[in-house]
C-alpha cells in the first residue's frame, strides 16, 4: 500500500486539526475532497467511467460476455471483478508489487457488489442454467493519494450506470436447440438499474476521531480504519476493518451512524451527476485523459 | 476529425465481442467532376457533358444508383452507354458485402476510363457521413448516406460556377419508401426501370434489365408448383442435426428430372443422393449448393436409364399433364438392389447461378416479349426472359443471367446480358464453349505483360555462373508438327566408362515468373494451356510460351535439367538435378525423329543420340509394363484445317508412332525421379499426382461387355488387367482389342493433383507408379511450375517463399489445378466435337460401320473407329409409336423388335448433321443394318466425293 513517512511533528499537527475538526486542506473530518466523474470513457467497453478523488484517480470498465450461470443460481448472472494497480499509479506496484493489493481489493469489490441487493442478478440471465451475462469489472488504479475504496466504488456505480448490454433474442428451433442472436443495431441495448448499487465509505480513526476520505498523511496517522458500504437508502450492507490497530466497539458504532450519515448524502448528488451527464448524449465535451 | 464507428459481433465460441473502429472525415475528399472548380482535384472522372438520350432527364445529369440497383442491374450498368455514374462508398461496401462478383465488374467498371464512373467515398467525407440514430436499421441508415450524398452533390454542383450547364444529379432507386423520402428532400429520383426505359435511344437497354419482385407476379400464374425453400437458419440446425445433408447439386445431362447431390463426407468418403421429379429437385439449378432430406427407405428409386429432354412448350399448362406422363416414365419399378439413396432438396444454401450461354426459342404467340431461353448446358433449366428484339436475336448465341425462381414458376427468370454472335460460326462457337467451360479466355491484362522480361532478353553472365553450360551437349526437342510451345528436350551420350548419359532438360518457365507477382496469379488461377482446334489459348504470355521458354533449335535457352547415368539396361545409376543453359541442335517432330532413326545412312550425333534414347525408351516401356502400367486406348482424332477458311477438310486419328513413346518414357522417368525427390525433401508440401484405383463396380459394364463375347478379364490389380487386355482377342474381330481398352479407359478415375502433407495415397495406377508428378511441362501447366520450385529449393538453386511452404494453400491451389484440368478437357472434347459437325456439314451424308459401345434402355451409343466418333441411335420417337423394346441390364441388351443388340455389335449407320437444333447441332446416326422394319432407314446415296481420303489404314 502507498504510503507516505510522517513525522512525529507533524502526526501531531495532523492529530490536532482533526481534534478541532480542522484537517489540513481545510476540511472538516466528515467532507470529501474534490471528486471528479466522468463516464464513457472508453469506447470499447460496455460502459466505463473515471474517478479523481483529491489525487487518487481510477478508472473502470465494464464488459459483457457470455456466460454459464453458477450451477447454485442458474437464473442469475453474475459480477468478476479485477484490479490492476498500475505502476503508474506508484513505483511500488511495479513487476508483482501491486498483486496482494489487489487482490485484497477486488476481494472487498465482491463482497459489496456481487448480491442480488445490489443490483439485480435476475435480469443478467439470458436463459436459465444456459446462458447468462458476466459482467467483468476491471478497475485501473491510475493514481494512489489514499481513500481507494471510495474512489473505486463510486466510479463502479457509475460505470454500471453507464453500462449497455446489448440485448439479445434467443430462438430455439423444433430440435429445441437454442441459438443466441445478437440485435444488430448498436443502440438496442438493456440498462442496469443502479439505484441500490451502494458506496463505500472508509472511516479512518485518527486519534479520538474519525475521518473519511483520509489523506495518505492521515492514512499515516491512523491505526485502523472502518469500510462501511451504505445503499442510498442508509442500509449498511457491509462493514469490514482494515489496519493493524484495534476499535473499540463504541467507536464502531459512532464510525457506523457516521459512515451512514455520510454514504447517504453521497448518493443523492452521485446519481444527480449521472442523469444529467446522460441527458446531454453525443453533445457532451468528452474531457478524457489528457483534458 | 475522429468518429469512431461501434458495433457488436458474436465470436465463435459463443461470446460477445464490441468492436470499436476509428473512422477519420475528412474535408479533402474532391467531387471528381469536370465542372467543378471548388474542389482542388488534380484529375476529374465525370464529365462536363454527362448528356444521355432520355425523355425523363433532358439536361445533362450524373446518375447515383442505390445498392439494389447495382446488385441486380449490374448488367445494364455495363453497357457502353451508361456513363457518368457516381457510386457511393456506402454501395461498394454493401455491394462488396452481398456479393463478390458483381464487387468485381463494378470495381473494373470505376477502373475503366471510358466508364467515368466515379466512386466517392462518402463515408469519410465531413459533409457526407452520417451517424446510425437510436431506432434506425442498418439498411435505413444506408439509404439515408445515400441521401446525403445525393443532396450533397446537387447543392454542391449548384453552386460551382459554371451553374450554367444546370448539371444534376438523378438518384436511382427501387425502393418505394427511399425515393419518397429522397422526393421529399427535394432530390430528383426515379425507378431505375424508369429511367433505363426513357433512354430513348437505346431501347435494346430494357431487355437486360433484370425482373424486380413486383413485376414478377404477372409473369406467371399464381399457382404454386413448388415447395417453400426453408430458411437458412432452419436449414443450418437442419444440418447439425443431421436430419439434412449438404451437397453440390449435379443435374444430369440426359435427363432433365433427375439429379445427384454429392455430399462431401468426413474424410474421404462421399456419397451421392438421387433426387428425382420435379417437385423434388425443387428449383436447385446445376453447381448450387443445397440442403437434401432423405426420403424414407421404402422411396428410395434407382436411376433410370432413360434419356429425357425437356421439349416442353411455352405454357405452363400445356406441359404438366406430359410432365406428369414423364415421371411417371421414371417410376418403373427398379429392382430392389439398384434402388439408391433418393432424398428431396429442402433448401438452397449457395446458389452459384453465372451467365449462361444459349439460344432463344421464339415464343409462338405474335408481339410476345416473353420468351423461353434454352442454356447449351442441359444441366441448366430453360430460363423465361422479357425482350422485344427475340426477332434480331432469334439465330443468336445470347448470354442470359438467372434473377430468380419463384416458387409458381415452371422456369427461372431471367434477363439478357449480351449477344455473342450468330450461332453456328466459328467464332461464336469457340467463345461459347469457352464460356461455358469457365476458361479465363480474356487477354493478359497490362499488369501480367507488365513482369515480362524486357526484349530483347539476353543472358546475363550472372544467369550463366549460376547455371551449369550445357550448350556443348547434343539435345534435341521432338514435338508433333506445328508445335511452338516446346518445353521438353533431349539428349544421350555414351559415357567414357561405356554407361550413357541421358539428359532430359525442361524449359526455366520458373526463372521468368516469379512467385506471388500478377503474372504468377494469373497463371495460377488459369491452371493449364488450353488447346482446341486451330487456337490456343495460353496459360502465360506468348513471348514466353512461344519464345523465351520454348527450347527451339539454335538459340541459348534457359533449363531446368535432369540427368541420369544409366547402364545399357536402361537401370539408373545416378540422378542428378540442375538448373542449366542448353543449345537445341534440332526441333524435330516425331515423324522426322522416326525417319531419322530409320534411315540407316545417318550417323550424326543427333541420330546417335536419338536411336540410345529409343533404345533405352524401350527397355523402359516394357520393364512400366511388366510393373503393371496399363496402356489405354481413346480415340483421339486430328482436324486438318483449311489455312484459309479455317475449316476442318478432314480427320484423321492420331497416328502413334515410336518416338512418341519414346518422349513419353523420358518424360515419365523425369517426373517420377523428381517426385521421389521433391517428397524426400518436402514430405509435407510436394505437389504430387496420383492415380487412384478404381472401385470395383466401376468395371461392370467392362466385365459384362467382355463376358459377351466370352473373354475373361480379371480387374483385381493393374497387372491382372494389364495382362488379361493383352490376351484378350476374339477371332475375326481385330478391332475388339482397341474397342476394350477403350472400355477400360472409361472404368478409370481421373488423375488428380494434391499436396502430399493432405493425402497419404499416393499410388498412380495407370503408370504403375508408387509416386509421380507433373514436371516436363511448365509452360502449359502450372502445377510444373510449382514442382520446379520445389526442385529449386530442393537442389539449392532458388529461395523458397511462405506459400510454398503452406500445405493448406497447396492444396487449395492443387484443387483449382485438377478443376482447371477437367475443364480444359471437357472445352477440348467440346471443340472437337463441333468441328466433326463442320466437317461432317461439309460432306453430306455418309455410311460409316461402327460398333456398339454401350447399350441403353432406349438406344444404343455406336463408336464409329473411322472418325473417333460416338453418336447415339434412338430406338423411341416422341411423335410416333415406338418399337417394342426388351431392355435387360443384365447383358446388357437391347431387344427391338426381332433383333437383339449387344455390346460390340457391328452396325452400319448413317451420319448426317442434324441441324435441325441450332444450338445443338448434332451428328444423327440412323441404323442401316440390321435391318428392323420401322426402325432401320434404307441407305441413302451417298454424295460422290471427288477424292477418297486415304484415311483407313
Amino acid at each position: 500500500m502507498a504510503t507516505v513517512q510522517v513525522s512525529e511533528a507533524e502526526k501531531v499537527y495532523i492529530l490536532h486539526g482533526i481534534r478541532d475538526d480542522l484537517r489540513v486542506d481545510g476540511r472538516g473530518c466528515e467532507d470529501y475532497r474534490h471528486m471528479e466523474i466522468e463516464t464513457d470513457v472508453v469506447s470499447n467497453t460496455d460502459g466505463s467511467a473515471k474517478v479523481t478523488l483529491g489525487h487518487t484517480a481510477v478508472l473502470v470498465g465494464v464488459k459483457a460476455d457470455i456466460g454459464k450461470p453458477r450451477p447454485m443460481v442458474p437464473n442469475e448472472g453474475y459480477f468478476e471483478f479485477f484490479v490492476d494497480c498500475s505502476a503508474n499509479a506508484t513505483p511500488e506496484f511495479e513487476g508483482r508489487g501491486g498483486e496482494e493489493l489487489g487482490t485484497e481489493l477486488s476481494n472487498t469489490l465482491y463482497k459489496v457488489f456481487n448480491n442480488k441487493h445490489s443490483v439485480d442478478l435476475k435480469s443478467l440471465c439470458i436463459s436459465a442454467g444456459e446462458h447468462c451475462w458476466v459482467l467483468y469489472v476491471d478497475v485501473l488504479l491510475l493514481q494512489c493519494d489514499g481513500n481507494l475504496y471510495d474512489a473505486i466504488s463510486v466510479a463502479i456505480k457509475a460505470a454500471l450506470f453507464n453500462t449497455k448490454i446489448p440485448r439479445v433474442h434467443i430462438s430455439a428451433d423444433e430440435e429445441g436447440g437454442k441459438e443466441i442472436e445478437l440485435s444488430d443495431d448498436p443502440y438496442d441495448c438493456m440498462r442496469l438499474n443502479v439505484e441500490n448499487v451502494p458506496c463505500i465509505v472508509t472511516l479512518c480513526k485518527v486519534g479520538h476521531r474519525h475521518v473519511v476520505d483520509a489523506t495518505l498523511q492521515e492514512k499515516a496517522c491512523s491505526v485502523a480504519s472502518l469500510i462501511i458500504s451504505v445503499t442510498h437508502k442508509g442500509t449498511v450492507t457491509c462493514t469490514r476493518k482494515v489496519g493493524g490497530g484495534s476499535l473499540d466497539p463504541e467507536s464502531i458504532f459512532e464510525m457506523t451512524e457516521a459512515g451512514k450519515r455520510v454514504g447517504k448524502n453521497l448518493h443523492a448528488p452521485l446519481m444527480k451527476l449521472l442523469q444529467q451527464e446522460e441527458s446531454l448524449g453525443k453533445t457532451r465535451q468528452k474531457v478524457g485523459f489528457l483534458g | 476529425m475522429l468518429k469512431s464507428k461501434t458495433f457488436v459481433r458474436k465470436t465463435r465460441s459463443g461470446g460477445v465481442m464490441k468492436i470499436v473502429r476509428e473512422h477519420y472525415l475528412r474535408d479533402d475528399i474532391w467531387c471528381g467532376s469536370e465542372v467543378c472548380a471548388e474542389c482542388k482535384q488534380e484529375s476529374t472522372v465525370l464529365q462536363r457533358d454527362a448528356c444521355i438520350e432520355s425523355n425523363l432527364c433532358s439536361y445533362p445529369h450524373y446518375v447515383i444508383p442505390d445498392t439494389n440497383v447495382v446488385l441486380h442491374q449490374i448488367d445494364v450498368l455495363e453497357d457502353p452507354v451508361i456513363r457518368n455514374v457516381i457510386i457511393l462508398q456506402t454501395v461498394l461496401q454493401e455491394v462488396r458485402h452481398r456479393s463478390a462478383p458483381v464487387y468485381k465488374r463494378l470495381k473494373d467498371m470505376i477502373h475503366e476510363k471510358e466508364k467515368f464512373f466515379y466512386a466517392f467515398t462518402n463515408e469519410h467525407h465531413r459533409e457526407t457521413f452520417i451517424e446510425r440514430e437510436p431506432g434506425e436499421s442498418a439498411n435505413d441508415r444506408n439509404d439515408r448516406a445515400i441521401r446525403v450524398a445525393a443532396k450533397w452533390y446537387s447543392q454542391h454542383l449548384k453552386t460551382s460556377e459554371s451553374d450554367a450547364d444546370g448539371l444534376k444529379v438523378v438518384l436511382l432507386t427501387n425502393d418505394q419508401g427511399n425515393k419518397q423520402k429522397a422526393e421529399e428532400s427535394g432530390l430528383l429520383v426515379y425507378k431505375c426501370e424508369e429511367y433505363i426505359k426513357s433512354l430513348i435511344g437505346n431501347p435494346e437497354l430494357v431487355d437486360r434489365l433484370a425482373l424486380s419482385n413486383d413485376d414478377k407476379h404477372d409473369i406467371t400464374s399464381s399457382k404454386v408448383l413448388f415447395p417453400e425453400h426453408l430458411p437458412l437458419s432452419k436449414i443450418q440446425a437442419g444440418i447439425k442435426s443431421g436430419a439434412f445433408v449438404q451437397g453440390t447439386f449435379r443435374a444430369s445431362r440426359d435427363n432433365y428430372l433427375e439429379a445427384t447431390v454429392f455430399v462431401q463426407g468426413d474424410g474421404d468418403e462421399s456419397t451421392e443422393i438421387l433426387i428425382q421429379g420435379l417437385q423434388n429437385l425443387n428449383r436447385a439449378v446445376y453447381q448450387d449448393v443445397v440442403a437434401v432430406q432423405l426420403l424414407p427407405q421404402n422411396q428410395w428409386v434407382a436411376p433410370s436409364s432413360v434419356v429425357l429432354q425437356d421439349e416442353g412448350a411455352a405454357k405452363d399448362d400445356e406441359e404438366e399433364k406430359e410432365e406428369e406422363d414423364e415421371e411417371k416414365a421414371l417410376r418403373i419399378s427398379a429392382a430392389e438392389a439398384a434402388r439408391k439413396p433418393t432424398g428431396k432438396v429442402v433448401g438452397i444454401i449457395k446458389r452459384n447461378w453465372r451467365p449462361f450461354c444459349g439460344m432463344l426459342n421464339i415464343s409462338q404467340i405474335k408481339e410476345s416479349t416473353r420468351h423461353l431461353f434454352t442454356p447449351a448446358d442441359r444441366r441448366i433449366p430453360r430460363i423465361r426472359i422479357e425482350t422485344r428484339q427475340a426477332s434480331t436475336l432469334a439465330g443468336q448465341r445470347i448470354m442470359v443471367a438467372i434473377d430468380g425462381w419463384p416458387k409458381h414458376s415452371r422456369y427461372p427468370n431471367g434477363h439478357f446480358v449480351r449477344s455473342l454472335g450468330n450461332a453456328g460460326e466459328k467464332d461464336t462457337e469457340q467463345e461459347v464453349l469457352l464460356l461455358e467451360h469457365d476458361v479465363p479466355h480474356q487477354d493478359f491484362s497490362q499488369a501480367v505483360l507488365s513482369f515480362l522480361p524486357k526484349m530483347p532478353w539476353t543472358i546475363t553472365p550472372e544467369d550463366m555462373a549460376r547455371r551449369e553450360d550445357l550448350r556443348n551437349l547434343t539435345v534435341c526437342s521432338v514435338d508433333p508438327p506445328g508445335c511452338t510451345d516446346i518445353d521438353d528436350a533431349l539428349h544421350c551420350r555414351e559415357l567414357d566408362n561405356g554407361n550413357l548419359e541421358v539428359g532430359v532438360h525442361i524449359a526455366d518457365v520458373s526463372h521468368f515468373i516469379r512467385p506471388g507477382n500478377a503474372m504468377d496469379r494469373e497463371a495460377a488461377s488459369r491452371g493449364t494451356t488450353v488447346y482446341l482446334c486451330g487456337k490456343r489459348i495460353d496459360m502465360v504470355p506468348e513471348l514466353l510460351s512461344s519464345n523465351l521458354c520454348s527450347l527451339r533449335s539454335n538459340v541459348e535457352r534457359l533449363a531446368f535439367s535432369c540427368i541420369w547415368e544409366m547402364n545399357h539396361k536402361a537401370e539408373i545409376l545416378k540422378t542428378r538435378f540442375t538448373k542449366s543453359v542448353i543449345n537445341s541442335k534440332a526441333s524435330l517432330t516425331y515423324a522426322e525423329a522416326q525417319m531419322r532413326i530409320d534411315d540407316t545412312t545417318k550417323n550424326d550425333d543427333i541420330t546417335k543420340s536419338l536411336r540410345g534414347l529409343n533404345k533405352l525408351a524401350k527397355i523402359l516401356k516394357r520393364q512400366r509394363i511388366e510393373k503393371g502400367a496399363l496402356t489405354l486406348s481413346s480415340l483421339e482424332v486430328r482436324f486438318h484445317i483449311d489455312s484459309e477458311t479455317h475449316d476442318p477438310i478432314d480427320l484423321q486419328t492420331k497416328e502413334l508412332m515410336e518416338t512418341n513413346s519414346m518422349v513419353e518414357e523420358f518424360m515419365l522417368l523425369a517426373n517420377i525421379s523428381v517426385a521421389q525427390k521433391i517428397y524426400d525433401e518436402f514430405p509435407d508440401c510436394a505437389m504430387l499426382r496420383k492415380h487412384p484405383a478404381p472401385p470395383p463396380s466401376n468395371y461392370d459394364i467392362l466385365l459384362k461387355a467382355a463376358k459377351s463375347k466370352d473373354v475373361e478379364i480379371h480387374t483385381d490389380t493393374a497387372k491382372a488387367l494389364a495382362d488379361s487386355l493383352d490376351v484378350a482377342r476374339v477371332d475375326g474381330f481385330p478391332y475388339f482389342n482397341t474397342l476394350l481398352r477403350i472400355l477400360a479407359t472409361r472404368c478409370m478415375m481421373q488423375a488428380v493433383y494434391f499436396c502430399s502433407g493432405m493425402d497419404s495415397d499416393f499410388h498412380h495406377y495407370g503408370l504403375a507408379s508408387p509416386i509421380y508428378t507433373h514436371f516436363t511441362s511448365p509452360i502449359r501447366r502450372y502445377a510444373d511450375i510449382i514442382v520446379h520450385r520445389l526442385l529449386a529449393v530442393a537442389i539449392a538453386a532458388d529461395s523458397t517463399y511462405p506459400d510454398l511452404m503452406d500445405k493448406q494453400k497447396q492444396s487449395a491451389l492443387a484443387n483449382n489445378l485438377n478443376y482447371r484440368h477437367k475443364m480444359s478437357q471437357y472445352a477440348q472434347r467440346a471443340s472437337v466435337a463441333f468441328h466433326t459437325q463442320l466437317f461432317f456439314k461439309s460432306r453430306g451424308i455418309l455410311n460409316e460401320e461402327g460398333f456398339v459401345l454401350f447399350v441403353r434402355k432406349n438406344a444404343i451409343i455406336v463408336l464409329i473407329p473411322k472418325f473417333g466418333l460416338e453418336g447415339t441411335v434412338f430406338f423411341d420417337a416422341k411423335d410416333k409409336a415406338g418399337p417394342k423394346l426388351v431392355f435387360d441390364e443384365e447383358g446388357p441388351t437391347l431387344n427391338v423388335e426381332q433383333h437383339t443388340f449387344r455390346i460390340f455389335d457391328k452396325v452400319k449407320v448413317t451420319i448426317s448433321l442434324d441441324a435441325s437444333n441450332i444450338q445443338h447441332q448434332k451428328i444423327r446416326m440412323s441404323l442401316i443394318d440390321p435391318v428392323i422394319p420401322g426402325v432401320s432407314v434404307p441407305a441413302p446415296e451417298v454424295e460422290p466425293q471427288t477424292k477418297k481420303p486415304k484415311l483407313d489404314r
